[in-house]
């Protein structure tokens, strides 16, 4: 079977159409996680969807959605959690992580689930994407895109420095909690397409590459799209051709833009 | 005629450290006040405390009229309140420095609005008047502390302010560029009438300067000086 008559088949469109707006989309929260020191956030999610996974399957119902609900909620807490506390949304992301891995293994050993079966909501698989998949990436990739837009300016002076955005007036704590919220949500959708230990090809890496060369806010935004969109759709064709996992040919991929964005760097900027 | 600020027996405390017990400080319109005192005596509090980011659990705060723990919307009353911070950005955040400084024009322009061409006018204005029209199109992290601290007040005078807060503005800069940033910032102060409140060490600045010093000692504020 070739790549053209690979597009025939629904579960390579929705791979195609999943991988164009994620790769597009994805990659500018990737530009947060650098900025606002989010890292942890990623893993925090990660252990949170498992909780939300053995809750589904302690309670037989779906483990992907009780997964990415427990996300959402836990995304819209950790702002005003770790506001209350006094402490950074990396520091309180260790904490979630902790406690929610805490409490699966708690409902593993009582409720005799089998860890193997909850631990597959961590891996995603882009080539068995549903519609419903591609309803949630296309809006959460529009959301995406809506607010970078609408909140350029907001957002140039809070990643610039968020004293200076309090200072000038500007709702600093709403947008904060707008972005990390986003955020959870976007690592959450990513783990069901590409997986959760691979989330990094699809969000952090591109921004990486992009932050290298980058001399102004619109061209990080910028270049991470781009370098998503190329090592995206580069991967899905690569992997067919060759027949590997489609994360790993994004993730080898992003590597290389990486690696010759940091000799552009060294040469020429 | 409302006095720009008013702090009336403030009280602060930062964890369990009592940093303010009983402040008390005035500022009219058109004022250069000074607040001095040894490091870790609360100056920076202060600042903090005017600008309505750290609440007092005791006392009154009156900023432009309006009490401070009464005040549903202080994001709004700071777009009248400008600072200048002690340290520079030391992030390497890719920002030209005509961005940075536009930043202050962001709190008046509101949500989903670009500044537009006047707010650039304003911003250029600024930047000539501090000297850094020249660097506008370099990236802020390619600038010296002194530029940076330039960029800073740019800013804080693109956004035309009410009353102007300086942490300490020349702490790092060498004696040459401290005395130009005071210079330009008293000549700012006198051109544009904030009410300008300056934190320093330096005794020569706040000497030449002030209508007003302030000490701050163990926590409380002491008028040592005013101008006749």
């Amino acid at each position: 079977m070739n790549i053209i008559q690979a597009l025939d088949f629904p579960f390579f469109q929705h791979a195609l159409v999943a991988i164009f707006f994620a790769s597009i989309t994805f990659p500018l929260m990737g530009v947060f996680i650098i900025s606002l020191n989010l890292i942890p956030l990623r893993f925090a999610m990660m252990h949170v969807a498992l909780l939300g996974g053995a809750i589904g399957l302690f309670l037989k119902l779906d483990p992907m959605i009780l997964g990415l609900t427990f996300c959402a909620i836990a995304s819209m807490a950790l702002g005003p959690i770790s506001e209350r506390m006094k402490l950074g949304v990396g520091t309180v992301s260790g904490y979630f992580m902790a406690l929610t891995l805490a409490i699966a293994f708690v409902l593993f050993s009582k409720g005799n689930i089998h860890v193997i079966e909850a631990f597959s909501i961590l891996w995603g698989n882009i080539l068995s994407l549903s519609k419903t998949d591609l309803i949630i990436i296309g809006v959460l990739s529009l959301s995406i895109l809506g607010i970078v837009l609408l909140f350029f300016k907001e957002i140039q002076t809070m990643l610039y420095d968020r004293e200076i955005a309090i200072n000038i007036g500007l709702p600093e704590k709403f947008l904060y909690y707008l972005i990390v919220f986003v955020l959870g949500l976007t690592i959450a959708v990513s783990m069901r397409v590409i997986g959760a230990l691979l989330v990094d090809a699809f969000v952090l890496l591109p921004a990486l590459g992009a932050s290298i060369i980058s001399k102004s806010l619109r061209q990080l935004f910028f270049f991470s799209s781009i370098f998503g969109l190329v090592s995206g759709l580069s991967g899905l064709y690569i992997s067919f051709i060759i027949d590997i996992p489609t994360s790993s040919a994004i993730i080898i991929i992003t590597s290389l833009i990486i690696g010759s964005c940091t000799i552009l760097r060294r040469r020429f900027i | 005629m409302h006095h720009s600020i008013e702090l009336i027996d403030v009280h602060i405390k930062l964890g369990n450290l009592l940093v303010l017990q009983g402040v008390n400080i005035e500022a009219k319109p058109y004022e250069f006040i000074s607040i001095v005192g040894a490091n870790g005596s609360g100056k920076t509090t202060l600042l903090k405390v005017v600008n309505g980011i750290l609440k007092p659990f005791k006392g009154k705060v009156l900023v432009l009229g309006q009490d401070l723990s009464l005040c549903k919307k202080l994001h709004n009353l700071r777009k009248e309140i400008a600072v200048v911070p002690q340290r520079s950005n030391s992030n390497r955040f890719p920002i030209r420095v005509e961005e940075a400084v536009i930043m202050g024009r962001y709190g008046k322009i509101g949500l989903l609005r670009n500044p537009d061409s006047k707010d650039w006018k304003k911003a250029y204005e600024a930047m000539e008047i501090v000297g850094i029209k020249e660097f506008s199109k370099k990236s802020v992290h390619e600038l010296s502390g002194g530029e940076q601290q330039k960029v800073s007040l740019a800013r804080a005078l693109v956004q035309e302010p009410s009353i102007l807060l300086l942490d300490e503005p020349t702490t790092y800069l060498d004696q040459e560029s401290a005395l130009e940033i005071m210079k330009t910032i008293y000549s700012i102060h006198c051109e544009k009438g904030f009410t300008t409140i300056l934190v320093s060490h330096d005794p020569y600045w706040i000497e030449q300067y002030s209508d007003k010093i302030y000490l701050l000692k163990e926590g409380k504020s002491n008028l040592v000086r005013k101008k006749e």
